[in-house]
């Protein structure tokens, strides 16, 4: 793909729930390779975004392009080329791990073979071999977090949407994933990365993007962002930029009610 | 993954499916996933089955036992409306109760949408597998329930009579599919998608009871099936939808075309098609309203003083044993699978200490003689159920959270159970033995009042005996997978014999003069003593650890 064609491109997108205004017009060009850190605090649109842009929500304005093709035309071929681990780890849990992923590498047109053969070693690599024959009910929730990410990039996806993609995984299983992005992005896959985690956005994001009532409030690099903003972590810049200072105030108030027993 | 030879058969349809813009690879996987996933969810009918290697399959052949039933009234002769109103109302009732315990999961999935159409997967292909999903299992169904009946119609009514029960028969279907669906619309349209999942709920407890009781009260129905009945048409039962599906035998088998039986068979050929057509236009808002499945339940008015506060403070001896009791009661009215496991029980204990005095009604009886004689106290089988929830309260669907119970310092664990035995008490048992009482006064007369007093001593005992012996663990701390089929039932027939003894020391007593009152005090004393002192003493700790 061309450096220069955008692999997503969304206009002016609007979207309302009843009477609630959750997107107000976002405008974003996504170029291959960039890892976007899209943060937010909760009811922001973020997950919306990401549903628009899988087909998953409808009724929406404004124009989305990815691959250069309008999603509302196109058929659904383009999520050929897409791997999403959605924020709730829901699966069909009553099927084994093999069953399930080598369902999932079918539905994206793999043969059966082939689907096996890779989760398998997939498996291997993230440590969930000896579980693989297990129904997915009896894992922890590590387990089901490493299946919905092999089966977000079982068929080699150029685009990837994870939303907490690291809850519930142990501290080596979060270094092996995140170097696994680092090698993606550098491969030119395009990675969108929502979490609420901000060290980990910081460290991993080639490109932050924050949104705030439906708005893109901030999007640039976090050295871009640093110095716009004066704030030397994430953490600091996504306070100030929502308009959040009360945490101090609001942790006074709650260990004040927690002391009240015993006085 | 296994096969399935229902995906063969579609494999047929592919050309036809295709040219409606179906993705037919996608839709037979998803097909063949959603199959495996069935096999191994417990139908509603068999729950109490072991995991095997089917679990739908295997349940069929109850369908098929429940569709016996139907044949005496495919062969008898005599009004055709009336028996194969009958017929149809036994269809209807199976047919939509199976399709909402069973099949609710499959019509409500919003998993669904994520998993599939986050793929290369189009809505028409996902929409396409649902319909398809539900009528594979409808067909199994329904063809288990009839099939007895179809072929006993075959043979002793005729091919006319067979080809229209066949045509109707899945005219039924249709229109069971669509009612359901419209029905759920309605609920989800007006009310929160936990009112739903409460109303599938007692459905599954109604279909429980339902098979159960009906083992007992079919065969008891059939002395009144012979009667001669006549049956003329009325303006009710244009109401009943079964009964406009008898209407075309009249019209076509006994040539009797008047207005209401070409009204019957015009109702039975047009109802499901317009709603068949009512369905598929309002089918996205249907899907629209189902992200209410997902959304947060509208909080609850939450009433500070309830019936049951009062109560559980008046009865409890400590604190710590008031909160058990008010959590226990909480979790017996709101945890779904607990109330799909031990309510059918409870429904069942209310009925048969009447299907008794209905044997001894129809072994020549009169109402007059039962009333003035001593069948009384068949009230006691009432108490039959005690030892099944007593042991059914550890189980619970949220056995997880038990951990609380470890993590907080209690005093004494003791009150954790004494709290909840009298939650089960006065929760479930009392109002259940007191719509008991009411009916039996009516028919015995004020004259039992002392016996009756007299039982619900005894049940009281009863329990904290059942208890004793088969109830010592943490409540709903595991597992309804763990519950055990094998040495319980040896226990449980122990518990009857218990029971046997209260019943015979009731009777005895009673012949004696003042020996009900006697018994009554005695009762009073042994519960007052086993309630305030029974539960002191070492505890062994029974919650297992391996959550």
């Amino acid at each position: 793909m061309n450096q220069a064609e955008p692999v997503i491109s969304i206009t002016d997108l609007r979207m309302r729930y009843g009477d609630r205004f959750v997107l107000n017009g976002i405008d974003l060009q996504v170029h291959p390779g960039q890892i976007i850190g899209y943060i937010g605090p909760n009811g922001a649109g973020k997950s919306t975004t990401v549903k628009i842009m899988l087909g998953l929500v409808e009724g929406y304005s404004g124009d989305v392009h990815i691959f250069g093709q309008n999603i509302a035309e196109a058929g659904p071929e383009y999520k050929r080329r897409i791997g999403y681990v959605p924020e709730v780890a829901e699966l069909y849990d009553t099927l084994t791990a093999l069953e399930y992923l080598s369902f999932v590498g079918q539905l994206y047109g793999m043969n059966a073979g082939d689907a096996e053969f890779r989760s398998l070693h997939l498996a291997e690599i993230l440590g969930i071999k000896d579980a693989f024959n297990s129904r997915i009910s009896s894992f922890s929730k590590g387990m089901r977090q490493k299946v919905m990410l092999i089966s977000s990039l079982l068929h080699n996806p150029d685009i990837l949407f994870l939303d907490e993609p690291l809850s519930g995984l142990d501290a080596n299983s979060v270094m092996v994933v995140k170097e696994i992005l680092e090698l993606l992005s550098s491969q030119g896959k395009t990675i969108f990365y929502s979490s609420h985690i901000m060290d980990v956005v910081e460290k991993i994001s080639s490109r932050i993007i924050l949104l705030h009532d439906g708005r893109i409030a901030a999007d640039g690099s976090f050295d871009e962002l640093k110095e716009k903003s004066l704030e030397s972590s994430l953490e600091n810049i996504f306070t100030q930029l929502t308009g959040f200072d009360q945490h101090r105030e609001l942790a006074e108030r709650f260990v004040a009610v927690v002391n009240e027993v015993g006085e | 993954m296994k096969e399935f030879r229902t995906l063969k058969l579609l494999d047929r349809f592919r050309t036809p499916l295709e040219k409606m813009g179906i993705q037919y690879p996608q839709l037979r996987l998803i097909l063949q996933i959603k199959l495996t996933m069935d096999g191994r969810r417990p139908p509603t009918i068999a729950a109490h089955k072991k995991d095997s290697d089917n679990l739908f399959i295997s349940s069929l052949w109850l369908y098929g036992l429940v569709g016996l039933v139907l044949i005496p009234f495919v062969l008898m002769e005599g009004n055709d409306l009336f028996k194969m109103s009958i017929v149809f109302s036994v269809i209807f009732f199976m047919v939509s109760t199976s399709l909402i315990s069973d099949f609710s999961a499959v019509l409500l999935d919003i998993r669904d949408k994520s998993l599939l159409l986050s793929r290369p997967v189009h809505a028409r292909t996902m929409n396409m597998a649902k319909v398809i999903h539900i009528l594979v299992y409808m067909t199994l169904v329904t063809a288990a329930l009839t099939l007895p009946s179809l072929l006993a119609s075959l043979f002793k009514q005729g091919p006319a009579f067979f080809l229209i029960y066949l045509v109707e028969i899945i005219w039924l279907d249709f229109l069971v599919i669509t009612l359901t669906a419209l029905l759920y619309f309605l609920i989800l349209r007006f009310f929160n998608g936990e009112t739903l999942k409460d109303m599938i709920n007692y459905v599954q407890i109604g279909l429980t009871v339902v098979i159960t009781v009906g083992y007992q009260l079919v065969f008891r129905l059939f002395s009144f099936s012979s009667l001669s009945l006549s049956f003329e048409p009325a303006w009710w039962q244009y109401l009943l939808p079964p009964v406009w599906f008898a209407g075309p035998y009249e019209m076509l088998l006994n040539r009797q075309v008047t207005g209401h039986y070409l009204a019957f068979t015009l109702l039975a050929l047009i109802v499901p098609i317009v709603s068949l057509v009512i369905y598929i236009r309002l089918m996205p808002l249907f899907e629209h309203h189902l992200q209410k499945l997902a959304e947060q339940g509208e909080a609850g008015k939450r009433r500070l003083v309830t019936l049951q506060n009062i109560i559980g403070r008046w009865i409890c001896g400590n604190k710590d044993e008031a909160v058990f009791f008010h959590f226990a009661s909480v979790m017996m009215s709101r945890e779904r699978e607990f109330k799909l496991k031990v309510y059918p029980s409870l429904g069942l204990s209310l009925i048969i200490p009447f299907i008794f005095i209905l044997t001894s009604l129809s072994t020549g009886n009169s109402l007059a003689e039962i009333s003035s004689g001593r069948s009384y106290l068949f009230i006691y089988f009432c108490g039959a159920m005690i030892p099944t929830v007593v042991m059914m309260l550890k189980y619970s669907g949220n056995y997880k959270g038990s951990w609380i119970f470890q993590a907080i310092p209690l005093k004494d664990m003791n009150d954790i159970y004494k709290g909840t035995l009298k939650a089960f008490l006065s929760r479930l048992f009392i109002p259940l033995y007191l719509f008991e009482a009411v009916v039996f006064v009516s028919v015995f007369g004020t004259r039992i009042i002392p016996d009756l007093i007299a039982v619900l001593l005894s049940l009281f005992l009863y329990t904290y005996i059942s208890y004793k012996l088969l109830g010592r663990n943490m409540p709903f701390a595991e597992p309804f997978q763990k519950v055990q089929g094998g040495g319980t039932t040896a226990k449980l027939f122990g518990m009857m014999v218990v029971l046997g003894l209260f019943a015979g020391i009731h009777v005895i007593a009673s012949r004696m003069d003042y020996g009900t009152y006697l018994f009554i005090v005695i009762l009073f004393a042994l519960n007052y003593l086993v309630w305030r002192r029974g539960f002191a003493g070492r505890v062994e700790q029974t919650l297992n650890s391996g959550l």
